[in-house]
């Protein structure tokens, strides 16, 4: 335990009797986790912040059902996971291409990917240590690309002029960043997938 | 190549035709599908760590080796079903499609060919479903009253995939038939009938319990990952527990019930009709779902089994030494012929075959 989880503690304790300063501490951490997840499966920015705010509503609403601070993320996630596929099942997800069969065979991938992700309480706490250790490990210029577009969400001509480098080296330091995590992921990752990969 | 169209993708920078030239190469193996759905998690995952300071890397204090453990308990659950009606079981099999065929609620009879890739219409109408060459794609709930069943079948030499309108996935295996809701009702149970091998990942529904029926136990799930085995010419019912928490029971007797932890197998006996239960690895347990064939010391007489329904051939064993023999290993369906699969078994215990057509007839060695 470090400090910062002792802290988080006492307004966990605090959330869970109703204290609205302390919700507020979880609405801001993690407000923009969850919309920069659910973005990536239903394409729509504002959409994606609606449903940040429905699941932070949801928390509060049922703040007596989450038994420890850990708890708070896998709720959350889990919350905006079977969102997600909701949404996508009833096709409220806007189409992207014109050729229809790429919008359905999007929304398979993403049911398959949405489907293979458990957000169990335990699980989520080393994933988001092994997600931050990997990000930090990055070499210097690949991690300043990656978090600019990741966390950032700009676009690669924009950090290609911040940074003073052409749009192809944007491109690579991406591909390579990306590469980086898949690789360091690739054992949790795999694991996951043997239990629920079938397809 | 394609690692850049897949980063560009993932950023929402791809134009349509580079994203119809990725779906083409994720359709292209299974491989490279495995491969793009655990990049795009990968980045979906991003989102845990929040936004990161980019001058000052995070420094992690914990030790590494927690993930393997916890996984360990992490589950899948299998099922065997197994009902000694063996003589109707082959009898029916001569007559049986080598297509899959779905019979609709109505009783209209669809094949799956190839090139027939279409949508699937109810009774009133209504789109409830996409058909795929291998795959069909259930969606929409009814009320209770409006219920229709479906039905599946898959010949010997096919598997099948299924989504049905709840979300729940299933793959099916050889030789298999089941029967479900077209849409499921809002309320009441989510019950489905089974004989053969299904692998399940049930979508959670705590309001709805899954329930997978056979024709002496049921099993009922409230959302987790299973695989059901309920082929006719086995005289047990086995469930191997991975994730999550099942409950076998007898449908005569539900008192007669056991609830599985994960890593353990059940066994029904449907002739003393008790339950027993083991400690098992379960990745034997699934890897058909995953196209292979996994033996952990299983006997030559269930290999055959397995590989009739696989293969789709029949096998007369004429040698009674390998019939008591067992075997451990795996083999990938694809990559393998029944032929590889016997030239391997015989470097292990050496004997002779000959293939006419579809049977192939295993003799002892000094027969010639």
């Amino acid at each position: 335990m470090n400090q910062n989880n002792s802290f988080e503690l006492d307004l966990f304790h605090s959330f869970k009797e109703g204290d609205e300063t302390a919700y507020t501490f979880f609405y801001d951490k993690y407000f923009r986790r969850i919309q920069s997840f659910s973005v990536q499966f239903i394409y729509d920015p504002d959409e994606a912040e609606n449903l940040a705010q429905e699941a932070l509503l949801h928390l509060w609403q049922n703040k007596e059902n989450v038994e420890s601070l850990n708890g708070i993320q896998a709720f959350l996630f889990t919350y905006a996971k079977s969102k997600c596929l909701n949404l996508i099942r009833h096709n409220k997800v806007k189409d992207k291409f014109k050729n229809d069969l790429l919008n359905h065979k999007e929304r398979e991938l993403d049911i398959e990917v949405l489907n293979s992700l458990q957000f169990d309480t335990l699980e989520l706490t080393e994933l988001e240590r092994i997600i931050q250790e990997s990000i930090s490990e990055l070499p210097p210029k690949t991690r300043e690309v990656f978090i600019k577009k990741r966390f950032e969400n700009k676009k690669n001509a924009e950090i290609a002029e911040e940074m003073e480098v052409t749009l192809k080296a944007v491109e690579a330091h991406m591909t390579k960043a990306l590469k980086i995590l898949k690789t360091k992921l690739s054992d949790y990752l795999f694991l996951i997938f043997i239990l629920i990969y079938n397809n | 190549m394609t690692s850049e169209i897949i980063y560009k993708y993932l950023s929402n920078e791809a134009s349509e035709q580079e994203v119809q030239q990725l779906f083409e190469w994720i359709e292209a193996s299974e491989e490279n599908k495995k491969q793009f759905i655990s990049l795009k998690k990968t980045w979906a995952l991003t989102a845990l760590s929040g936004t990161i300071s980019r001058e000052v890397p995070v420094v992690a204090l914990q030790p590494k080796n927690k993930i393997r453990t916890y996984f360990k308990y992490a589950a899948i659950l299998v099922v065997l079903f197994g009902l000694g009606k063996l003589a109707f079981y082959f009898n029916e099999r001569t007559a049986v499609s080598k297509e899959v065929v779905l019979e609709l609620g109505d009783g209209r009879l669809e094949f799956f060919t190839e090139k027939n890739l279409n949508t699937l219409v109810n009774d009133k109408g209504e789109l409830v479903a996409r058909k795929f060459p291998d795959q069909i794609v259930y969606f929409g709930k009814v009320q209770d009253e409006d219920v229709l069943y479906n039905t599946l079948k898959i010949p010997y030499g096919k598997t099948f995939k299924l989504k049905l309108s709840d979300g729940t996935l299933v793959s099916l295996n050889s030789g298999t038939t089941l029967r479900y809701p077209e849409q499921f009702g809002i309320n009441g149970n989510r019950n489905v009938y089974l004989t053969g091998e299904a692998f399940f990942e049930v979508a959670k529904d705590k309001q709805h319990p899954f329930i997978v029926h056979s024709d002496q136990v049921e099993i009922e799930v409230l959302g987790t990952r299973f695989n059901v085995s309920a082929y006719p010419e086995d005289k047990t019912v086995s469930s191997v527990l991975v994730e999550g928490s099942i409950k076998m029971s007898e449908k005569e007797n539900p008192l007669n019930t056991v609830l599985l932890k994960p890593s353990q197998m059940a066994i029904w006996q449907n002739q003393s009709k008790k339950i027993t239960t083991k400690n098992v690895d379960t990745s034997f347990y699934e890897a058909w779902t995953q196209g292979e064939l996994a033996f952990n010391n299983t006997p030559f007489s269930t290999i055959t089994k397995i590989i009739e329904r696989t293969y789709d051939v029949e096998i007369i064993n004429e040698n009674a030494v390998l019939a008591k023999q067992n075997f451990t290993g795996s083999i990938k369906i694809s990559e393998s012929s029944v032929e590889n699969i016997l030239d391997l078994l015989k470097r292990d215990t050496p004997f002779n075959y000959s293939i006419e057509q579809k049977t192939i007839t295993i003799k002892p060695i000094f027969h010639n």
